[in-house]
Order: C-alpha cells, then sequence, then structure tokens
C-alpha cells in the first residue's frame, strides 16, 4: 500500500477518515464525479464500521490505499472488530415506495454500484474491505 | 462550502434548505430538527438543494424519514440539487417517489 492511516472507531474520524481517501483519489486523473463517488464508498464503508464493528469496546480501523497503473485506486479498510460482511446485506427494493421503504442496506447497495470491484474477507480475526475504481479515459 | 440546513413550516408545506453535504455527520441533525414538524398537517416537503454538493445514504434516509414520519401524504419535492446528488437519488430509487426539479414549482 502507499500510504495508511490507522483510526479510532468513532464519528469524529469520519472525515479524517474520507479525506485520507480523497486525498489518494486525487493524484490520479479521476473525474469530479468519480471523486464524488470514492467520496460517497469512503463514508459508507467507514459509517459501517463506526456503527457495528465494535458494539461493546472502542476500537480502531486501519485504512490504506495504493495506486495501480496510474489509473486505479485501490482502497483497504480492515478493523478487528465481529466479524461482519456488509456485502451479505440483502440488497434494497429500490422499487419500493417512500413511506414503505426498508432502512438498511442503502449504504452499501450505493457502494457496489459505483465502485468496480468490492471484496470482504474474514481474516485472522479482521474484517477486511477493498474497493477498487479505475479512472475511464476521456 | 459550509454545510447547513434550514427547515420552515408554513400553510401545509415544509421546506428545508440544504447547503454543502448532507452526510452521516450532520444527517441526525437535520432529523432532529424535522422531528419538531411530526403532528403538523404536512401536505408538501420541499427540499431546496441547489448549493448541495453531496449526499450519502444517511442524507437519504433522512428524506425517507421525512416522508415516513411527518408527511406520510406528503408529495415531496427535491429542487435544484446538482447532478452528484441527482444521481445518488436516482441510484437508491428515490426518484420514483419525488419530483424533482430544477426550481420549486407546483
Amino acid at each position: 500500500m502507499d500510504d495508511s492511516i490507522v483510526l479510532a472507531a468513532k464519528m469524529e474520524s469520519l472525515d479524517k477518515a474520507v479525506d485520507f481517501i480523497v486525498e489518494g483519489a486525487s493524484k490520479l486523473k479521476f473525474s469530479d464525479k468519480d471523486i464524488s463517488q470514492i467520496r460517497l464508498a469512503a463514508e459508507e464503508i467507514v459509517v459501517n464500521i463506526i456503527n457495528y464493528a465494535y458494539p461493546e469496546k472502542a476500537g480502531n480501523m486501519r485504512i490504506s490505499y495504493r495506486t495501480e497503473d496510474n489509473n486505479t485506486l485501490v482502497v483497504e479498510i480492515v478493523d478487528s472488530g465481529i466479524a461482519f460482511n456488509p456485502l451479505s446485506l440483502p440488497e434494497p427494493d429500490v422499487n419500493v415506495p417512500l413511506d414503505k421503504r426498508k432502512i438498511g442496506g442503502l449504504g452499501v447497495y450505493l457502494v457496489k454500484k459505483i465502485m468496480d470491484d468490492v471484496n470482504y474477507e474474514r481474516k485472522d480475526g479482521r474484517n477486511i474491505l477493498v474497493f477498487t475504481k479505475t479512472a475511464k479515459n476521456s | 462550502m459550509e454545510s447547513k440546513f434550514s427547515v420552515n413550516y408554513s400553510d401545509g408545506v415544509a421546506s428545508i434548505e440544504l447547503t454543502g453535504r448532507l452526510d452521516a455527520n450532520n444527517a441526525p441533525n437535520l432529523q432532529e430538527e424535522l422531528k419538531k414538524l411530526i403532528g403538523q398537517d404536512v401536505k408538501r416537503l420541499v427540499f431546496y438543494a441547489k448549493d448541495l454538493e453531496y449526499i450519502s445514504s444517511a442524507g437519504l434516509r433522512t428524506i425517507i424519514f421525512a416522508k415516513q414520519k411527518i408527511g406520510v401524504d406528503a408529495q415531496v419535492y427535491f429542487t435544484g440539487a446538482p447532478e452528484a446528488v441527482t444521481s445518488v437519488i436516482k441510484m437508491s430509487g428515490l426518484d420514483n417517489f419525488m419530483v424533482i426539479q430544477d426550481n420549486y414549482n407546483e
């Protein structure tokens, strides 16, 4: 990984975590729309960890990124909280009217839609989530 | 741009002005403001989003909350938002259930 940062898994860390990832993205030639989508994916994944990874104690998350082929950003977010695969959440039915909408699953659904690749792995007591976005030639 | 919002109610119309980012940091504050409208006879929920740069699922949930808790029968308008915001709304399917406009026009 090119760079990484360790932050407390709490809401006060959200801006720092997202800005760190966006800073990595800014080293590549992403469009403003791509950057906005990377910001969104970063927030959704980090907020999930902040809200759910450590229900009974404080904990950390490690955020790393690397660039590949001068056009691809790979972001890895690791926590050592309870085992949780966000990709296993059922997809929300986006055709359900607002007044009947269930609240969960929307963030991860967006991440899957806007990133080129999203992977989850549980290894050595840690949740490892990796998402990838490639800048399109334009 | 500084993130801020205001909520006003008058004659059955709830007007919500959004500026900057609506994310997990400040969506709970907006939700608290919206809760004050519970019990009012809200017929229209009008979001003014010309200066909204960014919205995440936490922000989308606030819109869903507004519809479910304060305006079940209300028509929802989302006006003036830039493409970066409307594209997220469309991905989530919320555009099927509200009027997306450049300017508020009943």
